[in-house]
């Protein structure tokens, strides 16, 4: 068989085989680093504005924990599915990495459909893009991170079809090797979300 | 030609982790995330620790996540520890100029 063929002499590390490769790898750090930036100013700005609600509904009044808990744990289940087909792909396992590739895209979109759902929600309440410096940063900070899981899932299934069509090779490795890495910084990211926004934003009702 | 008339498999030159040693960084993430959550649920600690309480574990966290799942703790990962840490470093920078400027 052709593709048992390929799978034989793929070499041990198919994402680093090649230059190209390695580049691809290198160079995804160095983006990573200027979304650390990224993100980073926008943490900035959301921490500063976070109390100008403008009379409108404070984060004490919004935030629901069951629900960020919920969120968080399909976005970790996630990050750790997207490793799995990493070590799926080390072992030159194609069927498995896809798997484990379709169960972290279908947990993002779980992600996804709570943080559209929340959302709505929050504008029901009044809690706008445009109804004072706490919404602007809200909706800015926690909007981008969720354009961040929208654009990695298409980018996931994408790759994902790609592999369908040119099985693993040391052109595809590399791809799904970023595609896992660019998922697990959303990870990182949300982490300092829960943290500082919801958590932070929840604390403050109880001090006063 | 004769030389690769055996089929047999190779063995892998590079030896990979199995998945033991990223199952326990998803445990102690889920852990550290339900410290982080119970401590502002059941105002379990002082209120006025509780912040910087949270934000600590958050960093523990990201930094297991960066290194276990992210494999920052394997070998060829120098730039993107200096890629990784710089950016931190400028925006922790930014964060506590924000904090402590913009309102004073």
């Amino acid at each position: 068989m052709a593709t048992h063929h390929v799978n034989a002499v793929l070499p041990d590390e198919p994402e680093k085989a090649t230059l190209e490769g390695k580049n691809k790898i290198l160079g995804f750090w160095l983006f990573l680093g200027g979304e650390t930036v990224l993100f980073g100013s926008l943490f900035a700005t959301f921490i500063a504005l976070r109390d100008q609600t403008n009379g409108g509904p404070t984060s004490q009044q919004l935030f629901d924990m069951p629900l960020v808990a919920l969120a968080t744990l399909l976005l970790l289940t996630s990050s750790l599915t997207s490793v799995f087909a990493v070590l799926a792909l080390h072992k030159k396992d194609l069927k498995k990495m896809q798997a484990w590739m379709t169960v972290t895209v279908i947990l993002g979109l779980g992600f996804l459909a709570l943080e559209i759902y929340e959302f709505m929600h929050y504008v029901h309440m009044g809690h706008k893009m445009t109804s004072g410096a706490f919404g602007s940063a809200f909706y800015t900070l926690v909007g981008f991170h969720g354009a961040h899981v929208a654009f990695g899932i298409l980018w996931i299934l994408t790759v994902q079809l790609q592999t369908v069509k040119k099985g693993l090779t040391v052109v595809t490795a590399p791809k799904f090797y970023v595609a896992s890495l660019y998922w697990h910084f959303i990870d990182v990211v949300w982490v300092f979300i829960f943290t500082v926004v919801y958590l932070m934003g929840m604390i403050g009702g109880k001090v006063g | 030609m004769g030389a690769h008339v055996h089929d047999e498999p190779r063995k892998p030159k590079v030896k990979h982790d199995g998945a033991k040693k990223h199952v326990i960084a998803f445990i102690a993430s889920l852990v550290l995330t339900a410290l982080a959550f119970a401590a502002v649920a059941f105002e379990a600690i002082p209120v006025g620790f509780t912040v910087p309480f949270i934000v600590g574990l958050a960093f523990v966290q990201a930094l297991f996540q960066l290194f276990f799942w992210m494999h920052m703790d394997q070998k060829g990962h120098e730039f993107a520890r200096i890629s990784i840490f710089a950016g931190l470093t400028f925006i922790l920078i930014a964060i506590i100029v924000f904090v402590f400027w913009v309102w004073w």
